[in-house]
């Protein structure tokens, strides 16, 4: 326990396992997503390699949404943020164990999202597999990095979910198109572009928001 | 006698933003005989193509607007002046109408041009997703009740949007990649008069801008003092 | 005890003021806290006494002026209406993570002492979530004295606790001013608690209306409203 972004982001998981409802709601969210759109196509035609990539995608970013709400909202509730605050720890360690915490919530889901988009929408072609899981890896540190910072306004006044998306996904856009053009190259549809140079924009897209994560989180969680 | 000073200030302020806004009225009505006697019309689009005076300048212009949020934003979290935020969300307010006039017209021209309302051109994909991060901006203000804590919350959402700006174009042109290309890339040159007419819109809406600009900045003061006074 | 000049200051404000958007809250406070005393703060209602120690333990930055002070931040603790405790977690577990927050090596042993001094001592491994206000309040006592601060900020700790819970927190409130803790103390109970302090410091009219001894406090006429 000597690092201590990593002890809250323990102490997250545990409280956020115990409940269930902070990683059931987003993964439960998430499958109905997948199903739903299952309907779109006639029964007996296949879903497009790029459809199911941007459908597991939007159930993610749903997902990060509902996540990091729960997160914050746990210093919530008897104003253990502003203990928080007062520790003898730089405030960027709090967005730190929050972006842990979000990434292993957000890969919970995404264990329950992968089959279910085989599953339901038919897709059995996958490329390669490090490859498939390395891209999610990378995009799932853009998506905690973002979540975690803008995640962080939620707490403590009305605001509700659908604000934090309204805020959050258009700013998301540059990581989604990635994901779900290499999304769709993994899973078969080959001619998706190329995957190196949507793999530069992702380490930008990341580089990026991580460093202004690190110099605005401040602004966001340790004032007013 | 100090404050007689400001008073002289915010109304030479004031004039300032009238004589702005009346300039550029003036200039818009002066760039109509451009737009529609001095330039050219297009061989192959027509009439239709003199929206381009209209769609350019308000492109530009909402861009710039929202580049003044993120330096406003940036001032903002540096000084933490109410006035910043003020400006900031002006800014955003004119960034976003002149970007939805920029995106209306943008629509009209892919609609005769290519035959469809919608294409993913980058530019024009750029500016929708901007369009809809200010959009989400503006609402952010609305709904936190807790002045210090939007004003921070918004300078932040102000500073990471235009952070996205080169990523989102980046990205958009990658994506179209994908899909087959509606159509060539537009011709570069442009006929000096037609060259003419653009500059002339793009110097009046500016004017215009800069005055609607210190309207709004003034007007959200004002509200912002009134406000102050019931919260004493 | 005598406060004087050759004592060790732990907290200085140097001509302290402070603003919410353009509204004043307080001007131009100037106080020391000496080490081993404890400087009670009144004042009525929306006087501002919260702000100021906040402003205090470095949670707010003050508009002008500076606080000064050499105590680390590992050494100081905050007790106030809000317990920072996490419902989920068990009393010792609220500890535990606490004393990683703090980078504390501490014993499960040694916490459970803690408890046991507050009077939690059946409830260690109980879910927090289940414990009353004054349960609460007395964990969140244990976080403060697992700290062994040497500046202490206490904004109306007492409230909600019964009259058990007071006594045993006022007395732990006093035996950390004997071990040299310098404690800043926000209270309602004026009357109560103006026997424990060693300097007043009373807001209002959006400045320091008072500051000196508790014994010159109450000679004044009628102010301790």
């Amino acid at each position: 326990m000597k690092c201590r972004p990593l002890a809250l982001a323990a102490k997250d998981l545990r409280l956020v396992f115990a409940d269930g409802a902070g990683i059931i709601q987003p993964v439960l969210l998430g499958l109905i997503l997948v199903f739903v759109f299952s309907l779109s196509t006639p029964v007996g035609e296949e879903v497009p390699a790029q459809a199911a990539a941007a459908i597991f995608w939007l159930a993610t970013s749903f997902a990060v949404i509902l996540v990091f709400n729960t997160l914050y909202s746990l210093e919530g509730a008897n104003q253990a943020r502003i203990g928080l605050l007062l520790s003898p720890m730089p405030v960027q360690y709090i967005w730190m164990g929050k972006a842990l915490s979000g990434l292993v919530l957000l890969l919970t889901a995404q264990i329950f999202f992968l089959p279910a988009i085989i599953v339901f929408l038919g897709q059995d072609l996958m490329v390669s597999w490090p490859g498939a899981l390395g891209t999610i890896l990378l995009i799932d540190w853009g998506l905690v990095a973002v979540g975690s910072l803008l995640g962080a306004m939620s707490q403590g006044h009305s605001a509700r979910d659908s604000l934090l998306s309204v805020v959050v996904f258009p700013l998301l856009v540059p990581l989604l198109l990635a994901g779900i053009s290499m999304g769709s190259f993994f899973l078969g549809e080959g001619t998706g572009g190329e995957p190196g140079s949507w793999l530069g924009l992702v380490l930008a897209f990341n580089a990026l928001f991580t460093g202004a994560a690190l110099v605005l989180f401040p602004f966001i969680y340790g004032e007013y | 006698m100090k404050n007689m000073q400001v008073n002289a200030n915010k109304n030479s302020n004031l004039s300032l933003a009238g004589a702005l806004v009346l300039a550029g009225g003036a200039a818009l009505a002066l760039s109509q005989y451009f737009i529609w006697i001095h330039a050219p019309v297009e061989v192959t689009m027509g009439l239709v193509q003199k929206i381009f005076y209209l769609h350019l300048p308000a492109a530009w212009w909402g861009m710039i607007c929202f580049f003044i949020v993120f330096c406003a934003s940036i001032g903002f979290l540096l000084r933490r002046s109410p006035a910043m935020d003020q400006l900031a969300a002006s800014a955003a307010e004119i960034g976003l109408l002149y970007s939805t006039m920029a995106l209306a017209t943008g629509s009209l021209w892919a609609r005769v041009s290519w035959n469809t309302w919608w294409t993913w051109d980058p530019r024009l994909s750029t500016a929708l997703i901007m369009w809809f991060i200010y959009a989400g901006y503006l609402v952010l203000r609305q709904s936190i009740d807790n002045r210090r804590k939007m004003r921070m919350v918004a300078a932040v959402l102000g500073i990471m949007a235009f952070l996205n700006v080169p990523l989102v174009f980046l990205s958009a042109r990658m994506w179209r990649s994908i899909h087959p290309a509606v159509f060539a890339s537009e011709g570069g040159g442009l006929e000096p008069e037609m060259l003419t007419t653009v500059i002339v819109c793009v110097v009046s809406l500016g004017l215009l801008t800069a005055g609607l600009l210190m309207f709004r900045f003034r007007q959200k003061n004002i509200q912002e003092r009134v406000l102050d006074l019931y919260r004493h | 005890m005598q406060i004087g000049d050759n004592q060790e200051v732990l907290l200085e404000l140097d001509r302290v003021s402070h603003f919410f958007d353009q509204r004043l809250v307080f001007r131009d406070v100037s106080l020391k806290l000496y080490r081993g005393s404890v400087l009670l703060l009144a004042g009525p209602n929306g006087a501002g006494k919260t702000t100021l120690v906040n402003i205090m333990s470095g949670l707010i930055k003050p508009v002008h002026g500076r606080v000064i002070t050499g105590v680390p931040r590992e050494k100081t603790a905050f007790l106030g209406h809000y317990t920072f405790i996490y419902p989920g977690l068990s009393a010792l577990g609220n500890l535990r993570f606490w004393a990683g927050m703090y980078s504390l090596e501490i014993s499960d042993h040694e916490l459970a002492k803690i408890l046991t001094t507050v009077g939690l001592k059946g409830f260690v491994h109980e879910s927090a979530g289940t414990f009353s206000r004054g349960m609460a309040q007395r964990l969140s006592l244990a976080r403060v004295l697992m700290l062994r601060p040497e500046l202490m900020f206490l904004d109306e700790p007492a409230t909600g606790m019964d009259y058990g819970s007071r006594r045993m927190l006022r007395d732990q409130i006093l035996e950390a001013r004997q071990n040299g803790a310098g404690i800043v103390w926000v209270s309602h109970s004026l009357e109560e608690d103006l026997d424990q302090a060693d300097m007043v410091m009373y807001l209002e009219n959006k400045k320091m209306a008072f500051l000196g001894r508790p014994a010159d406090f109450r000679m004044l006429p009628a102010e301790a409203g």
